[in-house]
């Protein structure tokens, strides 16, 4: 007996320990992820997701360290994804960044959303546009998710140069009253992000260009492709990975305008129209001056290439070139976007161009042929000798 | 300095005992050469970097920032080497008695036109040999000109380019399509046209010494300038400037 009653003291033991080992490994997870849904009793399992009806794989997994590191790592999942409320899941609505969740906006105390981004987005060009002017090929326009994709946030380096003791130093100061370093971190993170840029400049013209690149898409919407930036400078300083070049955003969306907000350059407050294009080139909200001394004739030339539409207006049978593409919508608007003297313009450097193309096949090919007959001749001099 | 010059014509000119050689390029004029060489090498390769592939660009590796600074800061370097030189070879056209020479020799003039003639007539056999040709014959001066012409075009739109925001952008335009396409024009000249002259030509292969030397063999000079040749060898002023006695004698107008 009294040996059996050892027995269930030992395992007693360590059925307690065994419970507080899991007590402590499940407080570690919620502290990880605020998952009181429980979402993650499935989705934490790596193989979950289907194929959807045209074949297309569907990821249902999610990596919980990763998503805890990201910027919406402290949101629960029914603050985006509404309307999962049942197993299986219907009657699931997409995500609406508009939308309301659940965490107090700190500045108002009202919930939070990003409603406002929202707004001025669909304003833009990039937006659907409101319901009188209501944009062909809707599902051509980028949604939220195309650009932003839950980044994670970074190691805290690169804000204060790349020196790790003046940022320990930072956090120090915050963590000296904000005792939970994970609270701190996450706080300091939230901050910093927003100070760096998140993309170098090739992944921004790698971003825009995933879609501005693509002919028909833009034709549809009497754009041209902007394979017109690949033929200037600033590319190739990009290229170059020089710091500071000038990619898409430097000039649409330079310091003080934000990218949800980009307007034609027809808008007076677009700062590629010609009233805001000194200011633009040469200093940028007193941040970045690419161009200090640019004058009114410098910064109101053309920047990019001529493309398509300039091509299109100078052709004499636009039929010729509208082969395959509905570019109907192109030359209507190429008429409103070239002005005579930009057409001028373009038949000048096209002419300069052809006469430097024939100049070198003449001189070059009359230098060969020329110095052909030197060679057999010297040759057959040197031979006699 | 004599010494010195020695060693130069036995390294390069092993036939330098018992021959007569006559100046071609005086030692100002082989600076003056050697100091755009340079700056041609180093303008087009620096130009050109603009130009290479993406995946070329890519293979920089995190240096290409570093080497895309140093590439335009090299550039300039060059071009303002190069504009000098020109400049000054300007005033040496003019001010000194050698480069007024050269000019008046430079200049084209009817006799080219026919010389131009008679030398083709000569390549497709119809004639036993080519004209006589003076000190510069019309190849000579077309490359010459095309020089002048190009360096003149290359300078002033980069100094267009380099001095951007003063200017408007139409003109910046034309500006670079002219500096990238003199850039090829002038490159395959030179490779064509100058390379060919001084490394392939039968006779010359591997490579021409004159450009170090100056100097060019009696023999050659006969066959290759035989006008100038006899206007040398009849007028006791011009003997002085260009004919460089044999080397035993240990002649001083090397450098002319």
């Amino acid at each position: 007996m009294r040996f059996y009653g050892l027995l269930t003291v030992k395992s007693l033991i360590l059925a307690m320990i065994f419970m507080i080992l899991q007590v402590a490994i499940a407080s570690a997870q919620t502290e990880m992820v605020t998952d009181t849904e429980n979402c993650l009793f499935c989705h934490r399992y790596p193989n979950m997701g289907r194929y959807d009806k045209n074949g297309n794989k569907r990821i249902y997994y999610v990596n919980e360290k990763l998503f805890a590191s990201s910027v919406h790592g402290k949101l629960r999942c029914k603050s985006c994804h509404i309307g999962v409320d049942q197993i299986p899941h219907s009657n699931v609505k997409k995500v609406d960044c508009s939308s309301s969740c659940h965490i107090k906006e700190p500045s108002t105390g009202k919930e939070f959303s990003h409603s406002n981004m929202v707004d001025k987005f669909r304003a833009s060009v990039h937006g659907g546009g409101t319901s009188d002017t209501a944009k062909r090929f809707p599902e051509d326009l980028p949604s939220c998710k195309y650009c932003h994709d839950n980044p994670m946030y970074r190691a805290p380096t690169g804000v204060w140069g790349q020196s790790e003791a003046l940022i320990n130093e930072t956090l120090a100061r915050c963590m000296g009253c904000h005792t939970s370093s994970h609270w701190a971190e996450r706080f300091y993170s939230h901050f910093t992000h927003r100070m760096r840029k998140r993309r170098s400049q090739e992944e921004i013209v790698a971003l825009c260009t995933s879609c501005h690149e693509d002919q028909e898409k833009m034709a549809r919407h009497g754009l041209e492709s902007i394979g017109t930036y690949k033929d200037t400078f600033h590319w190739i300083q990009v290229q170059y990975g020089v710091k500071d070049a000038p990619d898409c955003i430097s000039c649409h969306v330079p310091v003080g305008y934000s990218a949800h907000d980009i307007r034609p350059r027809t808008d007076r407050i677009s700062p590629i129209n010609m009233d805001n294009r000194v200011k633009t080139c040469s200093n940028q909200g007193g941040v970045q001056s690419c161009h200090p001394g640019a004058t009114t004739q410098f910064a109101t030339g053309r920047v990019h290439a001529y493309g398509m539409k300039a091509q299109l207006l100078a052709s004499e049978n636009q039929e010729d070139l509208a082969v395959n593409e509905d570019i109907s919508l192109v030359i209507e608007r190429a008429e409103e976007d070239l002005s005579s003297k930009e057409l001028f313009h373009y038949k000048v450097l096209r002419l300069v161009k052809l006469f430097y193309k024939i100049l070198i096949a003449f001189v070059i090919g009359s230098m060969l042929i020329h110095q052909g007959l030197d060679y057999v001749a010297s040759r057959k001099q040197l031979k006699s000798r | 300095m004599i010494k010195k010059r020695n060693i130069f014509r036995k390294k390069f000119d092993v036939k330098s005992d018992g021959h007569r050689y006559f100046m071609r390029l005086n030692f100002n004029e082989r600076v003056q050469h050697m100091i755009f060489l340079i700056c041609f090498i180093v303008l087009a390769v620096t130009g050109f970097m603009l130009k290479l592939p993406e995946d070329v660009v890519q293979k920089f590796g995190n240096a290409r920032d570093i080497i895309f600074f140093y590439r335009g800061i090299l550039h300039r370097i060059a071009g303002t080497v190069m504009i000098l030189v020109s400049l000054y070879h300007v005033f040496y056209l003019l001010f000194s008695p050698n480069g007024r020479r050269w000019l008046g020799d430079m200049l084209p003039r009817f006799k080219d036109l026919t010389d131009m003639i008679g030398t083709m007539l000569y390549y497709l056999r119809l004639r036993e040999k080519h004209p006589e040709y003076d000190r510069f014959y019309y190849k000579q001066k077309l490359e010459y000109g095309a020089l002048i012409a190009g360096a003149t075009l290359m300078s002033l739109t980069g100094l267009l380019l380099w001095t951007e925001e003063m200017w408007p952008k139409f003109l910046l335009d034309i500006a670079t399509i002219v500096h990238a396409m003199e850039a090829i024009l002038a490159c395959l000249a030179i490779m064509v046209w100058h390379m060919y002259e001084v490394h392939l030509r039968p006779r010359k292969f591997p490579i021409d010494n004159l450009w170090l030397t100056g100097l060019i063999e009696e023999e050659e000079m006969r066959e290759e300038f035989a006008l100038h040749y006899k206007k040398i060898m009849e007028d006791p002023e011009l003997r002085k400037v260009y004919l460089v006695a044999k080397h035993e004698e240990g002649d001083t107008s090397l450098r002319a």
